[in-house]
């Protein structure tokens, strides 16, 4: 009866804690291919440790909320919500429902797990209303890292073109 | 290209610098061997997942866009070749990149801040969508995964259907062409309406705004 009351035991936490951990996850944000190793499961939305928030959009969890540079978007960390929550001392923090609060588009290949990310609206605004220039940072063809920054001072030609 | 190698070396000198931009999923092996082949010594990027169109929001290849000393744009969203050839390009482009070289923001090509926010193309919500659609296609085509490759570069043609770099970087690959029948259909629809199939080049002199 004892080994048949431990055994149940061990299958409910078994069995808790698959739900709880989902395996991992592909993040692509921008030029970045994020493999996340553990998430928090759920069907419709990617929950992931603080630290893997950072990894995908540099947003970091503070008190005061998911911040990124001066915009901070305000989280509840005393109890779960639908941005975080809490299970076995390990916090989840919900990357869709920051990405749906911000307006950033996404699209999601739920079969193998790769969660594909837009740009952010909030970071388009200098280029919508202020004429500034976007940057980016793309390899050349030599594997040195473009970026706008570095031709600041210079006029720049920037010419798309294709092979087909 | 070749043309535009010999823009830039006459250019160079005058704090001016090229970057162009391959939007080749393809990647090295698709657009390499045509930078090879014009000997080019300015900036060259070959940008598999199209990220440079998707945040200038430009629909089409050849664009152009002017960015000045400071980082803001001067220019934006136009079709560009850098001489005439056959049906597309003109000889009217190169003389004012040369005219905006010499004299910077008094050039009379340099738009103001207005001109660049009406010359920006305007995506709508669903489009906002095809550019991290595309990336997934991106991402399984360069892991040789056909079929869901075609599912997500299908799913940004259908939520963008206003570009021509998701439809025509797909059918490359099909059977007929990047400049097939299909390109030739969308073409014509597209004309019949009055619309352009590349971004309308405005090299009217902007008269001195005096402020």
């Amino acid at each position: 009866m004892k080994i048949i009351k431990t055994l149940c035991l061990l299958l409910t936490t078994l069995l808790v804690s698959g739900l709880a951990v989902a395996q991992g996850a592909t993040v692509l944000y921008n030029e970045r291919v994020v493999e996340i190793e553990q998430t928090l499961a759920d069907a419709t939305d990617l929950w992931v440790s603080p630290e893997d928030l950072t990894r995908i959009n540099d947003f970091v969890l503070k008190p005061e909320g998911a911040c990124l540079d001066e915009l901070c978007i305000p989280v509840l960390q005393d109890r779960d919500s639908d941005m975080f929550v809490r299970r076995q001392d390990q916090s989840w923090f919900n990357v869709t429902g920051l990405a749906d609060k911000l307006q950033q588009a996404h699209v999601t290949d739920h079969e193998d797990g790769v969660w594909s990310f837009g740009g952010m609206p909030i970071e388009r605004r200098a280029f919508f209303q202020g004429g500034e220039a976007p940057d980016f940072a793309l390899p050349d063809r030599d594997g040195n890292i473009i970026s706008l920054a570095n031709f600041r001072g210079k006029k720049v030609l920037l010419l798309t073109w294709a092979s087909w | 290209m070749p043309v535009w190698q010999s823009i830039y070396e006459e250019l160079k000198s005058d704090n001016f610098e090229i970057i162009s931009v391959a939007e080749d999923t393809g990647g090295e092996a698709a657009a390499g061997p045509i930078f090879d082949a014009a000997n080019v010594t300015y900036t060259s990027i070959i940008d598999v997942n199209h990220h440079i169109s998707a945040l200038y929001n430009l629909v089409n290849v050849p664009s152009g866009i002017w960015i000045d000393e400071e980082g803001k744009i001067v220019r934006i969203n136009e079709g560009t070749y850098a001489k005439s050839h056959g049906a597309f390009g003109t000889d009217d482009y190169a003389p004012i990149v040369r005219d905006w070289a010499a004299n910077g923001a008094d050039s009379p090509y340099v738009w103001d801040l207005n001109r660049v926010r009406e010359g920006i193309f305007q995506r709508t919500e669903e489009a906002e969508r095809a550019q991290p659609a595309f990336r997934l296609g991106t991402y399984y085509f360069t892991r040789d995964n056909e079929e869901k490759a075609e599912k997500y570069f299908n799913l940004a043609q259908e939520l963008d259907p206003d570009s021509w770099n998701y439809l025509r970087q797909d059918i490359h690959y099909e059977e007929g062409g990047s400049a097939g029948p299909q390109w030739r259909a969308r073409r014509a629809a597209e004309e019949n309406r009055g619309e352009t199939y590349y971004a309308p080049l405005d090299i009217e002199p902007q008269p001195p705004s005096g402020n």
